[in-house]
């Protein structure tokens, strides 16, 4: 097993993650089953469906393609990497916290954030926690989990891949459960965005607060236009 | 006009004419009115001051006389409001955005309301030709009630000539703070192929026509039901935290014009838009 190189942590503590304990980790907190609730939230897409724009295996694709490229699966990525060097650093994460709140695209998009955020931060006790709160104590989910990794020595773009294919995970299996489409056809969709995970990862992971920008104005439409759907199985 | 001199540098390409502009406007109360209280304009960038009708809201137009921007220019300005004072900001054209040898044309606008101001920032849309770079800034800075009304809208090429836009840039970014901390932030980026970007269903699924409607003030909640009605299929409204927003996507801009007018109406408290602004 390749040992990585010792990491200064914030706290002043030096430890050696191996590669399994961030693996397991990682997937742990990123897993379905971490209470923070993430089956939840449709992110806008119950909508979408509802109106038609995501329909079969390739459109649900070429969606959460344009998600996470450029809109806010790029934008959380960038944050969450902001995070990661704020805690890194032994900095505070008011601003990165403040941002990423001020940047959520609507009410539900606040909750959806907002509230997995905390429910994250309240889980990583079982780790020891000591995950610093934002300034009015709201703490967007990217920036809990950008700190977390830090806080565990987990490398940036490690934490990014767990994330955004978390983020692409959750929303497929929503999809499938709406659309509706076969277990098969989700499979299908995770293969297919596998490497614009790990691209998009790598990318965010050398990125930098200018580097925000997003142009899913439809998707974030759609979060919008969720609040007024009639009938609903997601809170977004 | 303020324009850059031309030279021809030794072992490189001849530099291009830069157009500069930079204006500044402020406004006070005086026994309940508003009046200008400075005017600072300088370059390609002029304001001017229509004679308030009675009870209407003090204009100002701004001008860039340069007649839109390209790679390299610049266009900044600068907006105070005293407490309590109450003004609507506009532009005289359209905002053209020509094509560009390789730098972005940046805009800066920095908007400071005190508390009680109430400001309207309703320029015309941008236009984007094919090529076209523009890096643009919206800071505001709002303390106490300050009352905030802002449009941001973008025509993707020009439509009436079947423009196609195959390269360019836009970077929009907002950021409105409320006694320094952050209310709002928005960061819009196309960059590249801008009409492959603009196809994906996620992203305006063709359309070329956008906007954000942004206001921010005290109970945002009340525009819902009314806008959600005027913005009908052609986008989506929200209200929390503070702020209401709303995002617009169309075919045209004529078509969203016909949205954004009602709905900035609704925004501003049924005040009379500037003349720009009506159909």
């Amino acid at each position: 097993m390749i040992i990585r190189t010792a990491t200064t942590m914030p706290t002043g503590i030096t430890t050696i993650m191996t590669d399994a304990t961030t693996l397991a980790r990682l997937m742990t907190w990123l897993s379905p089953a971490f209470p923070v609730g993430a089956f939840a939230y449709s992110h806008g897409l119950e909508r979408a469906i509802h109106d038609g724009l995501i329909a079969d295996r390739a459109s649900l694709v070429a969606w959460l393609d344009a998600l996470l490229e450029g809109g806010s699966g790029w934008n959380d990525a960038v944050l969450l990497a902001e995070a990661w060097r704020s805690a890194s650093a032994g900095a505070g994460l008011v601003a990165v916290a403040e941002l990423a709140i001020a940047m959520a695209g609507s009410r539900e998009r606040h909750m959806e954030t907002t509230l997995q955020g905390g429910a994250f931060v309240d889980a990583m006790t079982a780790w020891g926690g000591g995950e610093p709160a934002s300034g009015e104590g709201l703490m967007p989910y990217s920036v809990a989990v950008g700190a977390a990794a830090a806080r565990h020595a987990i490398r940036l773009e490690d934490a990014l891949v767990a994330y955004l294919h978390a983020f692409a995970s959750n929303l497929v299996q929503a999809s499938v459960r709406l659309v509706p489409l076969g277990q098969r056809d989700g499979v299908g969709a995770l293969a297919a965005l596998e490497p614009v995970v790990l691209r998009v990862a790598r990318k965010a992971a050398a990125s930098t607060l200018d580097d925000l920008g997003s142009c899913t104005l439809v998707a974030d439409i759609m979060a919008m236009n969720h609040e007024t759907q009639y009938s609903r199985v997601f809170r977004s | 006009m303020d324009v850059g001199i031309a030279a021809v540098q030794e072992g490189g390409p001849a530099r291009m004419q830069r157009a500069s502009g930079r204006a500044g406007v402020s406004f006070r109360t005086d026994g309940g009115t508003t009046r200008l209280e400075r005017l600072f304009q300088e370059g390609c960038a002029k304001i001017r001051l229509p004679r308030a009708i009675d009870g209407n809201v003090p204009q100002a137009i701004l001008i860039n006389t340069a007649g839109g921007l390209t790679g390299g220019d610049r266009f900044a300005v600068e907006v105070d409001l005293a407490p309590g004072a109450s003004a609507c900001i506009t532009t005289q054209a359209c905002e053209r955005i020509y094509r560009s040898t390789g730098d972005d044309a940046v805009v800066s606008n920095h908007l400071r309301l005190a508390a009680g101001a109430r400001l309207a920032w309703l320029p015309q849309e941008t236009i984007l030709f094919d090529g076209g770079r523009l890096t643009r800034r919206l800071e505001a800075d709002l303390a106490g009630d300050a009352e905030f009304v802002a449009v941001e809208a973008v025509l993707f090429g020009r439509m009436a000539m079947g423009e196609t836009l195959r390269s360019g840039r836009l970077a929009d970014r907002w950021r409105v703070r409320r006694d320094g901390r952050l209310l709002f932030a928005d960061d819009l980026r196309f960059e590249g192929d801008i009409a492959a970007q603009l196809a994906p269903q996620a992203v305006m699924g063709g359309r070329q026509a956008m906007a954000t409607v942004l206001f921010a003030g005290s109970a945002p909640e009340r525009f819902l039901e009314a806008a959600r009605q005027i913005i009908g299929p052609a986008g989506g409204a929200s209200a929390w935290n503070g702020k209401f927003l709303a995002r617009l996507v169309e075919e045209t801009g004529f078509a969203l014009r016909r949205r954004l007018e009602p709905l900035l109406t609704l925004l501003t408290g049924g005040r009379a838009l500037p003349k720009v602004w009506q159909l």
